[in-house]
């Protein structure tokens, strides 16, 4: 009678003569650019990015200055269409101080400004116009 | 816009047309400029500086119809981009050179 004892052994196992062996020890070459070589890299690109930088900013300069001397050149000429148009109106506005006042005694009609001496534009009542 | 004129030919100063010829104006209208600008320092009345404001204006609104009816085409082209990209000068250079070269600044 034909056991399983008489089967032959099929094992999963080592080939004959065993394993090839593994290596587990490290290796890093010591080869590759040095430290100098890695900071000189690294401090020629960095001058290199500021050097344009730097080029950059005088282009940039150079067009802000553009935009800035159109701006002065025609600065007098809107100044002086905004003059004469604030010129017809301030007389308007005198004429009409002039006839609502005319009762009230004492008052000079007309300017009626600070002390200083300097010419201050009209107060309007808003204290920063340009904030609100 | 239609166009950098009105209906007697006078260039209309809006910004666009100012900031193009304001190279010129820069170097013609310099005098005018100049004197406006120390009366205004001396006083800053409005109505004492009325007759050299006129000057100013005179003289910028005359250049302007001078550069208008010497290079017209070209002024208009250059009116035209300064309008589009909101009197940026680096994005009109193709025109501005154009412009420049039919009416050389001095």
């Amino acid at each position: 009678m034909a056991s399983v004892k008489d089967m032959p052994i099929l094992q999963d196992g080592p080939p004959p003569g065993g394993f090839p062996p593994v290596r587990y020890a490290r290796r890093i070459p010591n080869k590759g650019p040095s430290a100098m070589a890695i900071f000189l890299a690294a401090f020629g690109a960095f001058s290199y990015g500021m050097y344009q930088v730097g080029q950059g900013n005088k282009i940039r300069r150079a067009l802000k200055e553009e935009k800035y001397a159109a701006r002065r050149a025609i600065l007098p000429v809107l100044q002086a269409e905004e003059d004469e148009r604030f010129v017809k109106e301030w007389k308007k506005y005198l004429e009409y101080e002039a006839e609502v006042m005319k009762d009230v005694p004492g008052w000079k009609v007309g300017e009626n400004v600070y002390n200083s001496g300097k010419w201050m534009p009209p107060a309007t009542g808003e204290l920063r116009p340009d904030v609100w | 816009m239609a166009s950098a004129v009105d209906a007697t030919g006078n260039p209309i100063p809006t910004s666009a047309v100012l900031t193009a010829s304001s190279k010129h104006i820069s170097t013609r209208c310099l005098q005018e400029n100049v004197a406006f600008l120390k009366c205004k320092k001396k006083d800053a009345n409005p109505e004492k500086c009325l007759d050299k404001g006129q000057e100013v204006t005179r003289c910028v609104l005359g250049l302007m119809k001078d550069l208008h009816q010497r290079c017209t085409k070209e002024m208009d082209a250059y009116v035209g981009c300064m309008y589009y990209h909101t009197n940026e000068f680096d994005l009109c250079r193709k025109e501005q050179q154009a412009f420049e070269k039919v009416c050389p600044l001095e």
